[in-house]
């Protein structure tokens, strides 16, 4: 190993800095998700607090996870692994540093700005312009910080996870101005129906060109070395890639199937959320053929086995998400926690269990220490197998629940003392997430600052 | 195919652009902006109200669009694009935790809007819509404002109705028990008002109406039926003291009808969309028996026995 890889080894203040974000991040998203949960089971119990009931925590809860909890650890494992694709040093650490300081104060003002009732109401576009700029100026930053480390390349060839890194950051640059409707200050929206479709091309955007090409350049790394094994196909990447650039951008309407917007439009979302299979499995054949064999090795390591689990809720989540697009199965689906138990699987099952995965891969490699605690590292991936396998049955159930009575003619309010029993239990099960963040928060602190393990 | 660093800037923001250009712009720029035939703008208190509504994270639980095979709140009005022209941002939620709102205004008189915001289980005993008495009176009364507005003109006629009928049921209340007792019982079809409950009071049927009683009706006419549930210090007319009725010659049929019904401009609502006939009949009997202490069910003329009667 040269002198540089070395230095690339030791010190990656970036990747380290994104680290802690994320971890700090999930703690108190998940911290957002209990309350919200509990305002479901008992809204009486906090009462007439302004700044943290329902309307307020869960808008709360959402951009906490999205914007400061997968994000962030997705761009700590990209920061780590992109210049040593490269054979490069990272352009700037400075820069790196503090663009990780400045996503903090952006998330924070978020989080304020929202529990002080400043939010646009558009959901996942809820955060106030002047965010909104912020947010702007993070994702920027992090192209301009990666694009000048390619630039400065010592490698010639791009590896997968690069192309699916950088689109990630560059896209969702350009899509995060355009669906918070930057140019219009006061209300960050269009006006009637056209603002519903550009809202959810955003929304929509944001899962599939922000965290799933993120997932899945850290899958694509971390999988092959874990396990030893060089990836399938070189073709297999170029198809699932582009496939992800055009299917995934063209299916937003299917969020407004039952709405009046003009029928065409709602034909392409339909056809090609059914069309996200080829993106989806091509990935997933790929990945899944690279560690064939090899499940032992996946079993033994720690990020392995939360990112293979992540490629399992993909799957999932996929396959459910196509047949949710058809309008007959939407009819039952829509309006009702089938579609949180959804969100929940993707952004948290797939995306999130990725990150997780992601952050204890490079946690020993920028600290050039063991983990502190391989133990609690385990104990995390049991307390998120559990509850988010937990989530996605229980809401599933709440959701069909929901969907037949009211397609019978049952009134909502009559549901309601039908549901309150899985609120119970997804709040119980929720307890199983929050603890298993909280014990990651201790686990990656200890690895970072006060680890007294013996060095690599 | 070679990826390089160009390729692939090229390449994504060119699909990136095209597609925004088909999918977001087209649409954009041909959508019929068209008003419906119920739309009309908003007052300045109406656009205020609105604006809390979103502040609060209302839409995370409230849809605002009605579709073909909807049956509870507002299913009477399929939405159109004309309904939105003016909303932004528009507010059709994903979610339906409580009900779809579009056609709200008038469902209600503005006293069980403003019990409702204090405290929804006042109004709602199994309601998990959380409190915004924090809101203040002002701020209740501007939301108020606009969720009497959902639905435009549909809502400006249902409103109408509920303030005529708030002015007499007023004059009736203010007129004494005797007064209100009767005005209560004309409102209601002459052929209903004849009617006995053509059904027995059995145990089981009395529990069943117990159980509905408390999961609808507890929050305002109390748990010993005499008006003083947690809601009646903001609703006027009052709810009804049962025990009022006893001696008046209530039948069945006018506790029926006034529960399928409810009293339009009275807070009472109607429970014709919530309780099926059976339902609607038993916790009608349970009051009977137990508040007002008098039932006339399974009195003649009650027709033919129905098969499942003891
Ligand atoms: C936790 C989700 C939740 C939030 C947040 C919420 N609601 Fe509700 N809302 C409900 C539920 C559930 C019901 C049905 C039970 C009931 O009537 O209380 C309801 C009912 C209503 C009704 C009565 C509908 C009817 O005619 O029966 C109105 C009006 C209403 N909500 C307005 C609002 C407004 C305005 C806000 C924001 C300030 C709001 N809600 C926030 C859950 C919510
Ligand atoms: C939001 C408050 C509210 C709820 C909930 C409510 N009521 Fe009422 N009820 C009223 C008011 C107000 C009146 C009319 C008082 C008046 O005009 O003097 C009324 C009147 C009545 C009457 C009129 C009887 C007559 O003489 O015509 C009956 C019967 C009645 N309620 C039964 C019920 C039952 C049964 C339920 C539950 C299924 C119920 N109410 C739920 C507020 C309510
Ligand atoms: C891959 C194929 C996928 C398809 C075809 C798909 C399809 C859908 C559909 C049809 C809905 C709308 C449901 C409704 O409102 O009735 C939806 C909602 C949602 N999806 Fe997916 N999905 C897919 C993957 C994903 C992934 C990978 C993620 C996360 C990373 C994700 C996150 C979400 C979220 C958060 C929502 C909820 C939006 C809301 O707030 O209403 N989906 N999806
Ligand atoms: C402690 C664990 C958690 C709890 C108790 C929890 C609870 C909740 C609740 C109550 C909601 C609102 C649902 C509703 O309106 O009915 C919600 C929404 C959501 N949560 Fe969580 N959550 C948890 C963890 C997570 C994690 C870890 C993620 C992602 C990484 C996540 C992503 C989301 C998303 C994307 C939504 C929006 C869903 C939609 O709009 O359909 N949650 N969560």
């Amino acid at each position: 190993m040269d002198r540089m890889e070395e230095s690339l080894q030791n010190n990656n203040p970036t990747a380290k800095a994104f680290t802690l974000t994320s971890a700090a991040w999930f703690a108190l998203a998940t911290s957002f998700g209990m309350i919200a949960a509990g305002y479901l089971i008992a809204p009486d119990f906090m009462a007439n607090i302004e700044f943290i009931h329902f309307g307020r925590a869960r808008p709360m809860h959402v951009n906490a996870v999205l914007f400061g909890f997968v994000t962030p650890g997705l761009l700590a494992a990209a920061f780590y692994f992109i210049p040593r694709l490269l054979r490069t040093e990272l352009y700037s650490h400075k820069l790196g540093v503090f663009n990780a300081i400045f996503w903090n104060i952006t998330v924070l003002s978020g989080m304020i700005g929202i529990s002080f009732g400043y939010t646009q109401g558009r959901e996942y576009a809820e955060l106030p312009w002047p965010v909104d700029i912020m947010v702007v100026i993070s994702f920027t930053l992090v192209v301009i910080n990666l694009l000048l480390t390619v630039r400065n390349r010592v490698e010639p060839i791009l590896y997968v996870s690069i192309w699916y890194g950088m689109a990630a950051v560059i896209l969702t640059a350009c899509t995060y101005c355009i669906g918070n409707v930057i140019w219009k200050p006061d209300t960050g929206a269009l006006v009637g129906i056209p603002d519903a479709i550009l809202l959810w091309f955003y929304g929509h955007n944001i899962f599939g060109l922000l965290l799933t090409p993120l997932a899945l350049a850290a899958a694509y790394y971390v999988l092959p070395i874990e396990t030893r094994s060089p990836l399938y196909s070189h073709t297999l990447s170029l198809i699932g890639f582009w496939s992800l650039i055009v299917v995934y951008t063209h299916i937003g309407t299917h969020h407004l199937l039952q709405v009046p917007v003009p029928t065409w439009l709602k034909t392409i979302s339909i056809v090609d959320s059914i069309a996200m299979v080829i993106p989806v499995m091509v990935v997933l054949i790929n990945l899944w053929l690279t560690v064939k064999g090899k499940l032992g090795a996946i079993h033994a390591s720690i990020p392995a086995k939360f990112i293979f689990t992540g490629t399992i809720f993909y799957f999932f989540v996929n396959i459910q998400g196509s047949m949710m697009a058809l309008p007959v199965v939407q009819r039952i689906t829509h309006f009702n926690n089938w579609v949180v138990g959804h969100a929940h699987i993707g952004v948290f099952g797939f995306a999130g269990v990725t990150a997780l995965g992601a952050l204890y891969f490079i946690l020993p490699r920028i600290t050039n220490k063991p983990l502190y605690s391989k133990f609690l590292a385990d104990l995390q991936y049991w307390l998120v197998l559990i509850g988010i396998t937990g989530f996605a049955i229980v809401l599933t159930i709440v959701g069909l629940i929901q969907g037949n009575a009211w397609y019978n003619g049952e009134t909502l309010y009559r549901t309601l003392p039908e549901i309150q029993p899985y609120y119970v239990l997804r709040a119980s099960l929720g307890a199983f997430i929050m603890i298993g963040a909280y014990l990651g928060l201790y686990n990656i602190i200890r690895t970072l600052y006060f680890n007294r393990g013996a060095s690599t | 195919m070679r990826m390089t660093p160009a390729v692939i800037l090229v390449g994504i923001l060119s699909l990136l652009a095209a597609i925004t250009l088909t999918v977001v712009y087209w649409p954009y720029s041909t959508i019929d902006r068209t008003p419906s035939d119920i739309f009309r703008q908003r007052t300045v208190v109406e656009a205020a109200g609105r604006k809390i509504y979103l502040e609060n994270g209302c839409v995370y639980c409230h849809s605002q669009s009605i579709r073909a095979f909807d049956w509870g709140h507002g299913a009477d009005r399929i939405a159109q694009a004309g309904d939105y022209i003016a909303d932004e941002p528009i507010a059709l939620g994903s979610q339906r935790t409580g009900v779809d709102l579009s056609q709200e205004g008038g469902e209600h008189p503005d006293d069980w809007h403003i019990a409702h915001f204090i405290n929804p289980r006042y109004t709602r005993p199994s309601s998990i819509m959380p409190p915004f008495e924090w809101l203040g009176m002002a701020r209740i009364d501007t939301l108020t404002q606009y969720i009497q507005s959902l639905g435009f003109k549909n809502a400006d006629i249902r409103m109408e109705r509920q303030r005529y009928w708030k002015n007499e049921s007023i004059k009736a209340y203010e007129a004494g028990p005797d007064a209100n007792a009767k005005w209560l019982a004309e409102i209601v079809p002459e052929g209903w008002r004849n009617l006995p409950n053509p059904y027995p009071t059995t145990k089981a049927s009395l529990q069943r109406g117990h159980v509905i009683y408390q999961k609808f009706c507890i929050g305002c006419h109390g748990p010993i039926g005499d008006g003083m549930g947690p809601a009646q210090p903001w609703i006027y007319p009052p709810p009804l003291n049962f025990t009022l009725l006893k001696g008046r010659e209530i039948s069945g049929g006018i506790i029926y009808y006034q529960l399928m019904n409810g009293i339009t401009g009275t807070a009472m609502p109607y429970f014709k969309r919530d309780l099926e006939s059976q339902k609607i009949w038993e916790v009608g009997d349970y009051i009977a028996v137990y508040f007002i202490n008098q039932s006339d069910a399974n009195q003649d003329p009650r027709g033919i026995d129905a098969a499942w009667e003891p």
